[in-house]
């Protein structure tokens, strides 16, 4: 545990001391603001939409940051060949592949916090009420979610050489997860066997990120979650995070890492 | 001279390393090819030979990187494949690339942590490789400012952060100036002294001559000759390079 | 010489590009009329603004839900329809609406019936002062596409709703300075001078000119929405009776008749009207 902490420590000082996480979230600031400070027929107690864009730029963000971060890890290590001293000490493959994952996951769940907070101290400006709770189960539900991206960018960052590819191919997988996992099972009605079964076969295997993304309930006041499904969501995340990492070590320890 | 133990710290029994071609229906690559070699606690091992003998290859294995096709290697007797067998080891790589976000400080630091040091002893020991390798005064600046000397000497303080009883470095005094490998040299010694193992590989002959106790010389992949320096010399009445020249079968070209 | 001639052949090189420009602006003006526009939305999306003015102003129906809103998949089998965003409870328009929310449907397995607890799943609709929040995706989507004319039919309904008259009015006229042939804009600009300024005689004469635009279009062959002119003609008629206009309101309401889903309710008014027209007024 002491290793992988160690390791997840390298991973958030780099995104801390990369200009990524600034530029992201200067941009989500200033586009929040300036889209707040646009008076609609005059009327200044308008704030769904503020809310909406700026969770909107916050689950942006929040994507680039946790594909892009992970995607270079292993590629970059083995590119700079910081790989080397590292395993030269008493780390297995298996530690580093859970110390990137800890440490990206913990980079976003600090990004989140930031963003977040930067979220209530503008909706609350103009609502003048924080439902502390909702947006904590919303930041909660969003970090367990950014898990799994995690853990498959990090399976692929094993599997490609290139970050790039893996970045791309990770947002394209997501993002169609995102907006289209919810719909398959009704995709899949429509269409012949045996196209149909395979359909239904990908509906059920991929892990359905869209229930995490709550932003609907922020906006719009709804109520909040029920604990216990919240509970079951955490813990069906954490099997497919669990799933995508042993998946990663199995796929790690059998690269040959020639100098 | 400190006594030496008949229990290698190094061992490698029949080791055989073989890649996949590059183009497919091509044979294997063998790169190490049968190689059994054993240093014992103390000895100041060297391990020669020309590009592509396999030396990296086998440094790789020692260290967990590359599994072998064949044979075994052990480090204190564990075999490499165990994480554990590397508790006790320290490794410079020949191209030294480190956390480049990093101070000198945060990654000594880091490395420090992974083998358990406590804090106040991982500072002390920080404080100490930092003037060693002269390093103090650009403690605080991230890597990436550093020049190739101080990446060199950066590598070799967290090479020897935890008091390594083997010390295997590749290359040392690769892209060194003269006074940088004076440095290095006089470090090996020091820890000779101390009664450390230190396994290296180098083409400075001159210095393979002066400071190792026993070499191996590898060339294509097999082991084609090992002994102590003082006694390989007085075997071929020749020098450690023509040794060397000889045994890779180089013939001078007469000129004209 | 030497050191001066990189300087020297940036001159010439700008100089030539400068004169190849003023040759080609003539040129180009026929290429493309997107460089024209003096719109910055015009000129860096084209025409396809208008997908962006409508993905804006489904976000404004998504928000007058509070989120609850049928996917793509349920909005492929259903009738479009945006009346209900103007619509009263009672309304035809709304009935058809209740009908067509109840997309969800009982969930087809476990994973759908899970996911249900992190998504909205109750029709509402925004009330008491809350339609405001609607209004933001009203002016981006006018923006994007100012021919688009509902967009600023259903605004100005709702700014007059919240007593924001002013503003109802600023925005329908920059929609008829955009849409000067609009029948729809100023139906509504006759409804907000008849309903908030209670100006009866310049709510007349706005629909009146609404009703010769739409006379003007199906002369056209623009094929008008004949529902307009039923609403049109059917206002008027009630504005003219209140004025006393009796024959007036008589006239317009035949004319109504033509348009209407229901002609039998308006040929019951008419009678109605002839009736109040034959009996003398007591002295």
């Amino acid at each position: 545990m002491n290793t992988v902490l160690a390791i997840a420590g390298v991973v958030i000082k780099e995104l801390y001391r990369r200009k990524d996480f600034y530029v992201l979230f200067v941009l989500t600031a200033v586009i929040t603001l300036l889209m707040g400070s646009v008076s609609f027929f005059n009327d200044a107690e308008i704030v769904r939409y503020v809310k909406e864009i700026a969770l909107l730029l916050i689950w942006i963000s929040a994507l680039v940051i946790a594909i892009g971060t992970t995607a270079r890890q292993i590629p970059a290590e083995r590119e700079h060949r910081t790989i080397f001293p590292l395993l030269a000490k008493p780390v297995t493959r298996a530690q580093v592949i859970l110390g990137k994952f800890a440490g990206c996951w913990l980079a976003c769940g600090l990004t989140l916090i930031v963003f977040y907070l930067f979220f209530g101290v503008v909706s609350g400006s103009r609502e003048h009420h924080w439902p502390l709770l909702n947006y904590c189960q919303s930041l909660w539900l969003q970090w367990v979610m950014l898990g799994v991206v995690v853990a498959f960018v990090l399976l692929g960052s094993v599997v490609f050489a290139a970050p790039s590819s893996n970045a791309t191919i990770s947002f394209i997988v997501v993002l169609g997860i995102l907006l289209l996992g919810r719909y398959l099972n009704q995709v899949a009605l429509q269409q012949p066997e045996p196209l149909r079964s395979i359909v239904y076969g990908i509906y059920f295997l991929i892990p359905h990120l869209e229930w995490y993304d709550v932003r609907d309930l922020i906006i719009y006041d709804q109520h909040l979650v029920g604990w216990l499904d919240c509970a079951l969501a955490t813990l069906y995340a954490s099997v497919y995070m669990a799933l995508l990492l042993f998946a990663a070590w199995l796929v790690f320890r059998r690269k040959a890492l020639n100098q | 001279m400190p006594s030496k133990t008949m229990e290698p710290i190094v061992e490698t029994r029949n080791l055989r390393v073989e890649f996949r071609a590059q183009n497919a229906g091509q044979p294997k690559k063998v790169a190490v090819k049968d190689l059994s070699l054993r240093v014992c606690a103390g000895e100041v091992f060297g391990f020669l030979g020309p590009n592509g003998a396999g030396k990296t290859t086998t440094m790789n294995v020692l260290l967990g990187f590359v599994n072998a096709t064949g044979g075994a290697a052990f480090l204190f007797g564990v075999n490499v494949r165990e994480p554990i067998a590397r508790q006790r080891i320290g490794y410079l790589p020949e191209l030294t690339y480190y956390y480049k976000f990093l101070t000198a400080e945060e990654l000594l630091r880091f490395y420090a942590r992974i083998f358990r040091i406590p804090r106040a002893e991982a500072d002390r020991r920080i404080d100490e490789l930092l003037k060693l390798v002269e390093l103090e005064s650009a403690r605080k600046r991230p890597i990436k400012t550093y020049s190739k000397g101080m990446q060199q000497r950066v590598g070799l303080a967290q090479a020897l952060i935890n008091d390594p009883d083997l010390l295997i470095l590749d290359e040392p005094t690769s892209g060194l100036d003269p006074l940088g490998r004076m440095k290095v040299r006089e470090i090996i010694q020091r820890l000779k002294n101390a009664g450390k193992t230190v396994l290296f590989s180098s083409h400075e002959l001159g210095e393979v001559e002066t400071i190792c106790d026993r070499v191996a010389i590898i060339n294509q992949g097999e082991l084609k000759v090992e002994g102590r320096v003082a006694d390989l010399v007085a075997q071929h009445q020749a020098n450690l390079e023509k040794i060397f020249l000889d045994i890779i079968g180089y013939q001078p070209q007469l000129s004209a | 010489m030497k050191r001066l001639a990189p300087f020297l052949v940036l001159l010439v090189l700008l100089a030539a590009g400068f004169n190849l420009a003023t040759l080609l602006q003539g040129r180009t003006d026929g290429w493309s009329r997107r460089g024209q526009s003096d719109n910055v939305l015009s000129v860096l999306l084209g025409d396809g603004r208008r997908l962006f003015a409508n993905h804006f102003f489904v976000q404004a129906d998504v928000s007058f839900h509070s989120g609850y809103y049928p996917s793509i998949f349920d909005q492929a089998r259903a009738v479009k329809d945006t009346r209900h965003l103007t619509a009263k409870e009672g309304d035809a328009a709304h009935e058809e609406h209740e009908k067509q929310m109840n997309f969800l449907g009982p969930p087809r397995d476990w994973i759908e019936r899970f996911g249900r607890h992190f998504i909205i799943t109750e029709h509402t609709h925004l009330e008491g002062n809350k339609e405001r929040e609607i209004l933001p995706w009203l002016r981006i989507a006018a923006e994007l596409d100012p021919q688009k004319v509902e967009t600023y039919t259903v605004a100005a309904y709702w700014l007059r709703d919240l007593g924001k008259v002013k503003e109802a009015e600023r925005f329908l006229r920059q929609g008829m300075l955009r849409n000067p042939n609009s029948c729809e804009i100023l139906f509504e600009l006759g409804r907000l001078y008849y309903e908030a300024d209670h100006n009866a005689a310049r709510a007349r004469k706005i629909w009146d000119l609404a009703l010769r635009k739409w006379a003007e279009e199906e002369t056209a062959n623009k094929e008008p929405d004949p529902l307009k002119l039923d609403q049109i003609a059917v206002n008027l008629s009630r504005l003219e009776e209140r004025e006393g206009n009796l024959s007036r309101a008589i006239q317009l309401l035949e004319l109504a008749k033509k348009a209407a889903p229901h002609p039998e309710t308006l040929q019951q008014q008419i009678d109605d009207l002839k009736q109040k027209l034959a009996t003398p007024p007591p002295t």
